[in-house]
């Protein structure tokens, strides 16, 4: 899609409106009239409240939704916010909506956002999400202020998260990004974030918006972009973040959106990433993280049963993406009862590399190995349950810790089936 | 010759601010004076003004520029002669000009006699004209005005062994308005000068008036009902005589000093004030149309009184906290800059000398509702001496031309009241009424067609206001209305160029004609008005169905 296709006549005037501002918070959303109120009221309440004399503009790009949402977005009034908490604006504050197409696509929403954000030369540009309702007003500052005051071109979130939540994040996500790209970054696909004028405007120009990978992985190329540029980053602690309502075709949409944007990231990168060799911490604001320990139930049967299941059915599958000893690890590992389960960090790790590197290779079609990855993910999730079933917040950062020093450690692994691998 | 006093006269004026003492010097002796006032009446007239309001010029021993008075009934020698008042008086009126004198009400000299006998025993006859008291405890919820140099509001007279009560400097006790005695001597003060030809006051410090305890001591009822006497013997024996309130305080708070058309002709609208300047900064036409929105309607006979700058520091105190830090940061980051809750500057130095800022700050002030005052000086771009301490910096000696004194006084320099602006950038050399009167685009001549054109219609001065709301923020515009008479206004606020749609169906049919130029503009339809304007540019149109 053209730029000039993408900033419709209306969304122009909309900018022309707003003029040149210091910081654009971005909400892209797609029906979310249930949770987008208080949402708004906290930016809101954040910008009176941590930037009172910057020009800010909240841009709302929807996909299309059904529910009334852009219109919560423009119509909510400062005036509720100033009679709640007695904060100020010194300036006129926009809020102005334009909707991207008619199906949600989250790449053409944040390009969306950075387009408008490019054009008004905006210095910080946060990316908030509609469905954030534990969001505090001071989020924003957390978010912005290292872009906008500390010259730092991305911040990414921490959050207080609850011991079983974020186990993708915590299981693939994050320990590979980081063996890989070197940056201890907790959350390299995060829904909330900012990066500076700079890097979205380098963004931009960047050659992915056509692809698949841009169009449904773009915020973990931005946060690859970020690491692998001249780029300063940070991660500032956020606070609890909701989890929404996740059903199971929803693991496979986001191991679409995430693994395979992060799989594919490593294509073009390989010359960056190639000669990295261990990680190192990036500056955190506030804490490095939290965990929650009320009980969480966790369906390990289900877990198991979906692993064994997936071992056996997709076995043909997996003789074209895993090495023979990979095949028969997990062969082994299908056939534990559910308590004495344990698919361990470096078999878990050496299955992600050599998942990475057919998928380098397309060996098959690529979304097949994605989807041929969940059942394995959920084996590994149900390692991680029950490792930390009775751990404290400690227990399970060191456990996190010790699997990505696994994924670090057989890095070299990755270059050798990554050559090799026909 | 006493101009006829037509009543509501001040709705269409623009008021000249001048302090006698820094204007012209007959008599080479280094201050300003009325002959020499009078000399320089021409310049006034052709600026185009039609009101000149002076600051007091009585006798006082001017610890205070002359707001620390000690004989209302006289001129202080360093200014003339009653006589000279009055050459003067009636030479402005032949112009066409009216006179509006300063009459510090609130509070004396402690020089003044009338100060002198109540502090000379507790018995004496004037003991009761002053507010005093055996502690300095009461009125424990008044705020310090001058909190740079005041720790109380209470000071303690060693000849009478009591304290006195003052709102500003304690060499200013108060009058006690509750003293049937004081209200009648400051009415004989009044007529006085009304009997002489005066056209109006300008009444200093008005809510401070009475005091009571448990309260802010400002703007008590007590003190509307003196204004109320006062209002009714002017109105009963000098009618056309028009009384201009001091009340540096929220629109609402002010509302009251109108009454029912009873009390003030005119206030000053102090909040707008800085919210013109902090508009212009912002780039956003929010706190103007914000604090205009809260101002609350006036009787019809009432005016508001705009200005954007004055004697005073550009106060700061009906601002929020927020708003506060704003303005110092933006406009006096030299704190030497800042005196009480406020910033000693000039206009000029205040907008970085940017004449394009100067001409927009003049434009909305001679458009927006309410008769405008100019500072003098401000005319001709003249600039500060923040090192001068107080608020001398901006009363220094007027700059007509870039000779010897910048044309001020023969005096030595070194025997002037204060020394000149010396600066290359607005030194008189640079700065001064002279070489501005020879040029056609100097800021002077600028001012002289801005005020001519404000003069041309009633619209300004008694017209009403409706704001339009552009979705660009950058844009103030508003439409001002006076029987048939229709205009438009319209100021970018930005450094920028901007685009902007007004929405105009109403006008559908009219054309716009550019009131500077007289050009036309394109005929109003049913889509958005577009217009383009350069940074910091506005527009008066006048509107008119062919």
């Amino acid at each position: 899609m053209a730029e000039e296709t993408l900033l419709t006549d209306d969304f122009l005037r909309q900018l022309m409106n707003v003029g040149e501002v210091d910081i654009v918070v971005g909400l892209p959303t797609h029906n979310n009239a249930k949770t987008i109120d208080p949402v708004i009221r906290a930016i809101q309440a954040g910008i009176l409240k941590c930037f009172p004399r910057e020009r800010v503009v909240i841009i709302n790009a929807d996909g299309g939704s059904q529910d009334g949402t852009p219109e919560r977005v423009t119509g909510a009034s400062i005036d509720d916010v100033w009679n709640a908490s007695k904060v100020y604006a010194l300036r006129t504050l926009h809020s102005i909506s334009t909707q991207y197409a008619r199906s949600p696509e989250p790449g053409t929403a944040l390009r969306t956002i950075l387009a408008a954000a490019d054009l008004l030369r905006a210095k910080a540009c946060v990316l908030v999400s509609p469905d954030s309702t534990t969001i505090e007003p001071d989020w924003l500052q957390r978010l912005a202020r290292p872009v906008y005051n500390d010259n730092f071109d991305m911040v990414s979130p921490i959050y207080r998260r609850q011991k079983f939540e974020g186990a993708l994040m915590r299981n693939l996500l994050y320990p590979m990004t980081r063996a890989i790209y070197g940056h201890r970054i907790r959350e390299p696909y995060a829904s909330e974030f900012a990066i500076s004028g700079r890097l979205a405007t380098d963004f931009l120009a960047k050659e992915i918006w056509n692809d698949d990978w841009g169009k449904i992985g773009a915020e973990i190329c931005l946060t690859v972009t970020a690491m692998t540029g001249k780029y300063r980053v940070c991660q500032a602690f956020l606070g609890m973040k909701a989890q929404p309502d996740r059903s199971a075709r929803d693991l496979l949409a986001a191991m679409r959106h995430t693994v395979g944007a992060l799989f594919s990231s490593l294509d073009g990168n390989f010359p960056v990433w190639s000669t990295i060799e261990g990680s190192q911490p990036v500056p955190t604001i506030g804490a490095q993280s939290e965990v929650m320990l009320e009980p969480v139930r966790v369906n390990r049967k289900g877990l198991r049963e979906m692993f064994a299941t997936g071992v056996a059915e997709l076995e043909p599958i997996f003789r074209s993406i895993l090495s023979a000893s990979t095949i028969s690890e997990l062969q082994r590992i299908a056939t534990l009862d559910v308590n004495d389960f344990n698919y361990p960090a470096d078999v878990w790790a050496k299955t992600v590399f050599e998942f990475a590197a057919s998928y380098h290779k397309s060996v098959i079609s690529r979304d097949h190995i994605v989807q041929a990855l969940v059942p394995l993910y959920r084996g590994r999730a149900l390692t991680f349950s029950l490792e930390n079933r009775e751990g404290s917040g400690e227990d399970i950062e060191r456990s996190v810790e010790s699997l990505c020093g696994e994924f670090e450690r057989l890095k070299p692994y990755l270059l050798e089936v990554w050559a090799d691998r026909k | 010759m006493p101009l006829k006093r037509e009543a509501g006269w001040y709705k269409d004026a623009i008021i000249y601010q001048v302090h006698v003492r820094t204007f012209n010097d007959s008599d080479g002796d280094g201050i300003g004076d009325f002959q020499g006032l009078a000399q320089k009446l021409d310049y006034v007239q052709e600026l185009g003004v039609n009101a000149i309001w002076l600051m007091p010029f009585f006798p006082s021993p001017l610890r205070d520029d002359g707001y620390d008075i000690s004989d209302y009934g006289s001129i202080h020698p360093n200014y003339g002669t009653l006589q000279d008042f009055k050459t003067f008086l009636s030479n402005a009126h032949d112009r066409g000009i009216r006179v509006i004198v300063e009459l510090v009400a609130n509070h004396t000299s402690d020089q003044h006699p009338w100060f002198l006998e109540s502090r000379s025993s507790q018995d004496n006859p004037k003991r009761n004209w002053y507010v005093w008291s055996d502690t300095d405890t009461g009125y424990r919820g008044t705020r310090i005005i001058f909190i740079d140099t005041e720790m109380s509001n209470w000071a303690w007279d060693p000849i009478s062994k009591s304290y006195y009560w003052h709102r500003f400097f304690s060499h200013q006790p108060d009058l006690n308005y509750d003293n049937p005695a004081v209200r009648e001597e400051m009415w004989n003060v009044m007529k006085f000068w009304l009997e002489l030809g005066v056209d109006g006051f300008r009444l200093d410090a008005v809510p401070y008036l009475i005091e009571r305890d448990g309260t802010s001591c400002e703007n008590l009822p007590e003190t509307h009902e003196v204004i109320r006497e006062l209002r009714k013997k002017v109105d009963d024996q000098f009618p056309g005589t028009m009384l201009l309130a001091e009340a540096n305080q929220w629109p609402a708070d002010l509302r009251p000093y109108f009454g029912n058309g009873d009390e003030f002709h005119m206030a000053f609208h102090f909040p707008l004030m800085p919210r013109m300047f902090m508009g212009l900064r912002l780039e956003d036409r929010k706190p103007i149309t914000e604090i205009l929105q809260q101002t609350p309607e006036i009787p019809a006979s009432c005016q508001w009184c705009l200005f954007l700058r004055n004697h005073d520091e550009l106060t700061l105190e009906m601002v929020t906290d927020i708003e506060r830090d704003y303005m110092y940061d933006i406009y006096a980051s030299d704190k030497t800059m800042r005196l009480n809750l406020g910033i000693r500057r000039r206009l000029a130095p205040l907008l970085d000398n940017d004449r394009r800022r100067i001409e927009l700050m003049n434009g909305m002030l001679m458009s927006l509702p309410g008769t405008p005052i100019i500072y003098y000086g401000d005319e001709i771009g003249m600039g500060d001496n923040i090192y001068l301490g107080d608020r001398n910096g901006v009363r220094t000696p007027m700059q007509w031309s870039g000779g010897w004194n910048g044309g001020f006084s023969i005096a030595d320099p070194e025997r002037l009241y204060s020394p000149p602006i010396l600066n290359p950038v607005y030194g008189y050399q640079a700065v001064n009424v002279l070489s501005q009167k020879r040029t056609e685009h100097s800021l002077l001549s600028w001012m002289k067609h801005l005020i001519q054109i404000r003069r041309s219609s009633p619209v300004f001065g008694s017209g009403s206001i409706e704001f339009l709301h552009p979705a660009n923020h950058r844009i103030l515009a508003y439409i001002r209305q006076l029987g048939k008479e229709t205009f438009l206004i319209v100021n970018n606020l930005s450094s920028a160029a901007q685009a902007v749609e007004l929405d105009l169906r109403r006008y559908k049919g009219n054309i716009l004609i550019e009131m500077f130029g007289k050009n036309i503009f394109p005929r109003v339809g049913d889509l958005p008005y577009l217009l383009t304007m350069g940074p910091y540019q506005f527009y008066w149109f006048r509107l008119r169905r062919v």
